[in-house]
């Protein structure tokens, strides 16, 4: 029996550009576009293999055990870390979390700003920066990203429908991409999305992030969601047609990582579920956090992608 | 004392004459756009005297251009504390505050002020206000006399010794357009609209501008920049305040807003306490309630009539009324914006029972002439006073409504005599909004307010509400939808254009069939506002009341939510409701609000009001008078007494034996199916 296959979509996501080449103006070695499909996930034409990212921070303290342990010394030193993501771990790109923002009293803004740069120097890889979440210091933390990656067409995170004016400020003034975050709710990553372009930001410098719960702990929220804003970007709301990132950075936290006996497998292996069913809803940015996850998931990648065999 | 139009007119002699005569002419470093008000508006790329003149001619002889060019060919280097030229990085920055919110707007102070006191308490308010202030000409000296720090840092910016100075403050907001607001050069209509809409700037000037000066700032207005005074100037180009209100009006006319977050009250206020009622034993003071006159009454006023924040009790405090009594008290609102319309009244008053009940020590219930207010014991040993309740209203309303409202004062009234004759105009102002709101028509009207807020839990619900057919929920009228859609344009009331009328008796419409195809991602096809049969409304799961067929009985039943018996359908509201909500379409049952029953377009397309052959007795007692009154309007007298209710039976075929003894108009109607 022959099934034909005609969903009638009338849109595609649109693209975004992430990093910037010497050609471009800054000095990455590549710079990927993301987004652009005009189907479902892995069905047709249906755009570029996800790319994944690796994520690391400025300080460790509050980083999952597992992954300070797996890392070590790397640790603290977040331009080796970097360096070590881009040519031992074969990242495609490079997240960089200040976390060291997210501790109480936090002013050191130069600090940052250097990092941001040593990073830059580090690796030649795009770069996606996490900055602070507290409306008291976000002003500052995002002029500081944004002036030092200015040219570099970084992707900075994140705002939120409560807080997305500084976010949306650095992107403007020094032509960065965003991360727009919703709490799993297809409504307010529209509503955010509108937001962001009557604050003057153009739509093809947004990637929605519909938050990503962990395997087990809400994915099936997510990846629901995550279904919803494709079905309707395809079938032509534009204020959804974004490109989406996901982070499954609560996998390392659940209980059953945290008490498990072979903590990195368990790790890993809740990395890799989530971010493959995350990939397989339509994510094209995946984020995580455990050395070991990368590999793995890019031969899943490849296999989802190419069809060799089974995972 | 200096004519503005006289000024005006040989200043733009004098721009002109000393233009034409410039002979050098360099180029600014740092920058990317060359003459930035030249490129803004022009175009064109100024590079030496003979291109800077060219593009004076080409745009008419602008007097903004011809300044700039003038400043330019001057190339005064101007020494510290004077900015002069400001490069490009900085405006990044400046241009990164205004969009990140924490520049709330631009001011530019020109002239010399008189008095040096004036220009320094103007400059601390504006500072405070989170504006970023240029100062051109003498006022700078006069600041620094006075013992103020300027620079950019400071939010003080001193641009040059001159008012023509100013030229930078323009150049920086062609600037900030074409970086940010996506201008390009040459699109002089974008640069304006840019200016006007969302550079949110205004002038101050103090006297002692020479004529190409005023010539200049004059100028601005162009670009919708309002030029205020103190004195010194006579025309209407310049608007006349007071000192102390200049800021404030400024502000005001560009729509600049303070955000207040703390409430300066006695009193904690959230949202927390809005579900804590005050007992009679906890109650220091009570207000109507059927003890003594009381009324809430929110109006629009003119903006010359309301003074931002003021708050005035008329009659005695708290302090001087004796513990456990009951006082009268009229709740006047009065509010100014650009964007507030009488229509608004009512969705804004209602707000107040919402403000009130957040205070932890303040009690609201009911609403119009019906308020019932108690202030408690507790609140009252910690200061809080009957004015407090203005200041808590003020800063709420402010800080929820901030695209609506510029301005607003409180009036209290708690002397008996006096709140008499307000109390009477108050009332006949609630008459006049029922019969506006009673006599609104689905015809007349071009556009509908759609309601998607139950899509977090019914994805693809769309509510389409018309003034007849109020949301399923009851709690959104048409005015409602209109209201929360101006407040919040990307919320989730959007305006649906009704479009072409596909069928007049089923309320179908192109338009609103081509909105919920798009609002329920392509899952609803078609929406029929007016049957219960034909493409009937989704339903969320707010409804206040269940219509559904009942074939046997060629008429519908209703069930509202607060009857648990039993229906002759066989199901009880809840059963009912687990079955039709979720977002789905589901003909042969609609969700909706009370009121719907009432309107003269409920299931218009199955014959309306006579369908009705079976509602709960609470249903009918609550409408009463009111749906006999909708049934004699009908031309049906006698239905009410015809509709069933669970005391006559909940079973069908008991049903059927009661409708054919009383002879109800359904079952001698069309057939439903």
């Amino acid at each position: 029996m022959d099934l034909t296959y005609s969903p009638g979509w009338t849109t595609s996501v649109r693209e975004v550009v992430i990093g910037a080449t010497s050609s471009e103006g800054g000095s990455r070695r590549i710079s990927y576009k993301i987004g652009g499909e005009n189907d479902l996930p892995f069905i047709g034409n249906s755009g570029h293999k996800p790319l994944i990212a690796f994520e690391i921070c400025d300080d460790p303290t509050i980083w999952p055990e597992v992954v300070r342990s797996a890392c070590r010394d790397l640790i603290n030193n977040p331009a080796d870390w970097a360096h070590h993501a881009d040519q031992e771990l074969n990242a495609d790109l490079i997240r960089l979390n200040l976390t060291s923002t997210k501790k109480r009293n936090f002013s050191n803004y130069k600090g940052i700003g250097n990092t941001i740069k040593q990073v830059l120097a580090s690796t030649s890889l795009p770069l996606i920066i996490e900055g602070s979440n507290d409306q008291d210091i976000d002003s500052e933390v995002f002029q500081q990203c944004g002036e030092a990656g200015q040219n570099e067409r970084l992707v900075l995170g994140t705002a939120e429908a409560a807080r997305y004016r500084s976010v949306a400020a650095a992107a403007i003034a020094y032509g960065h991409i965003i991360i727009a975050q919703s709490p799993i709710d297809v409504n307010l990553a529209k509503q955010l999305n509108i937001l962001l372009r009557e604050a003057g930001l153009p739509d093809d410098r947004i990637i929605i992030d519909p938050y990503t719960g962990a395997l087990g702990y809400g994915f099936e929220y997510t990846y629901s969601t995550m279904e919803r804003i494709r079905f309707s970007a395809l079938k032509g709301d534009l204020d959804l047609a974004m490109p989406m990132i996901s982070s499954p950075a609560d996998s390392l936290t659940v209980k059953e990582v945290r008490e498990a006996t072979f903590t990195d497998e368990t790790a890993i292996a809740w990395e890799v579920a989530t971010s493959v069913a995350a990939a397989l809803a339509g994510a094209v940015i995946l984020v995580v956090r455990h050395p070991g996850t990368v590999p793995i998931l890019k031969d899943a990648i490849d296999q989802l992608k190419h069809g060799r065999g089974g995972i | 004392m200096v004519n503005i139009n006289d000024a005006i007119s040989t200043g733009n002699k004098k721009i002109e004459d000393e233009t034409r005569r410039i002979a050098l002419l360099s180029i600014y470093p740092g920058t990317a756009y060359y003459l930035p008000i030249t490129y803004a508006i022009s175009g064109l790329q100024v590079k030496d005297a003979a291109s800077a003149l060219n593009s004076y001619e080409k745009t008419g002889k602008s007097p903004l251009i011809g300044s700039e060019i003038l400043v330019a060919s001057r190339r005064s280097e101007e020494d510290p504390p004077y900015t002069g030229f400001i490069e490009d990085s900085v405006i990044r920055k400046l241009g990164y505050s205004l969009v990140d919110g924490s520049i709330l707007g631009l001011a530019l102070i020109v002239g010399k002020p008189d008095k040096s006191d004036h220009a320094s308490a103007i400059c601390r308010e504006l500072q405070e206000k989170l504006m970023l202030t240029f100062l051109a000409g003498e006022v700078i000296e006069s600041l620094v006399k006075d013992g103020i720090k300027v620079g950019l840092e400071l939010r003080l910016v001193p641009l040059g010794r001159s008012s023509l100075m100013a030229v930078h403050f323009a150049d920086i907001l062609a600037r900030v357009a074409m970086m940010f607001g996506g201008v390009t050069p040459g699109d002089a209509q974008r640069l304006v609209a840019y200016a006007s809409e969302r550079a949110k700037a205004f002038v101050i000037a103090f006297p002692g501008m020479s004529d190409q000066e005023i010539a200049f700032i004059n100028a601005l207005r162009i670009l919708g920049i309002p030029v205020l005074h103190m004195g010194g100037y006579e025309g209407d180009a310049f608007i006349k305040t007071d000192s102390d209100a200049i800021v404030r009006t400024g502000m005001e006319m560009r729509g600049i807003k303070v955000q207040v977050t703390a409430i300066p009250i006695p009193m904690a206020c959230s949202p927390a306490f809005e579900g804590k009622a005050i007992r009679k034993e906890e109650m220091y003071i009570e207000f109507g309630g059927t003890r003594s006159p009381a009324f809430e009454l929110l109006t629009k006023s003119d903006p010359k009539d309301v003074e931002n924040g003021r708050v005035k009790v008329i009659g005695p405090e708290v302090d001087m009324i004796p513990q456990g009594s009951a006082a009268p008290l009229g709740i006047i609102i009065e509010v100014a914006g650009t964007l507030m319309k009488k229509e608004y009244e009512p969705v804004l008053e209602r707000r107040i029972h919402n403000f009130i009940n957040y205070g932890e020590g303040s009690w609201h219930s009911a609403q119009r002439d019906l308020i019932w207010v108690r202030i408690s014991k507790e609140a009252v040993s910690d200061g809080l006073k009957i004015e407090h309740l203005g200041k808590l209203l003020i800063s709420k309303f402010s800080m929820d409504f901030p695209a609506l409202i510029d301005a607003i004062q409180v009036t209290l009234i708690t002397d008996p005599e006096k709140i008499m004759p307000v109390l009477e105009r108050a009332r006949s102002i609630y008459q006049e909004r029922d019969e506006r709101i009673a006599g609104m028509k689905d015809d007349d009207v071009d556009l509908y307010y759609s309601c998607t807020l139950c899509q977090t839990f019914a994805p693809n619900h769309v509510c389409v509400i018309t003034p007849e057919h109020t949301a399923l929920c009851g709690a959104l009228t048409w005015l409602d939808g209109k209201t929360a859609y101006e407040m919040s344009p990307s919320g989730a009331n959007q305006p649906i254009g009704r479009g072409a009328t596909i069928n007049a008796n089923t309320g179908e419409f192109e338009g609103v069939n081509r909105f919920v195809r798009q609002a329920s991602h392509g899952e609803i096809e078609r929406c029929a506002l007016y049957s219960i049969i034909d493409a009937p409304m989704t339903c969320c799961g707010c409804f206040e009341a269940v219509a559904m067929i009942l074939p046997e009985a060629n008429g519908i039943m209703i069930v509202n939510r607060e009857y648990k018996g039993d229906t002759p359908s066989g199901m009880t509201f809840s059963t009912l409701a687990g079955t039709i909500g979720g977002g789905a379409q589901t003909p042969g049952f609609i969700g909706i609000s009370k009121g719907y029953i009432l309107s003269e377009r409920f299931i218009q397309a199955e014959g309306g009001i006579s369908r009705v052959v079976w509602m709960p007795s609470i249903l009918k007692e609550e409408f009463g008078s009111a749906l006999i009154e909708r049934i004699e309007k009908a031309g049906l007298s006698g239905l009410y007494e015809k509709i069933a209710d669970e005391k006559i039976t909940t079973d069908i075929g008991e049903l059927l034996v009661y409708l054919e003894s009383v002879n109800h108009p359904a079952l001698s109607m069309t057939s439903l199916i």
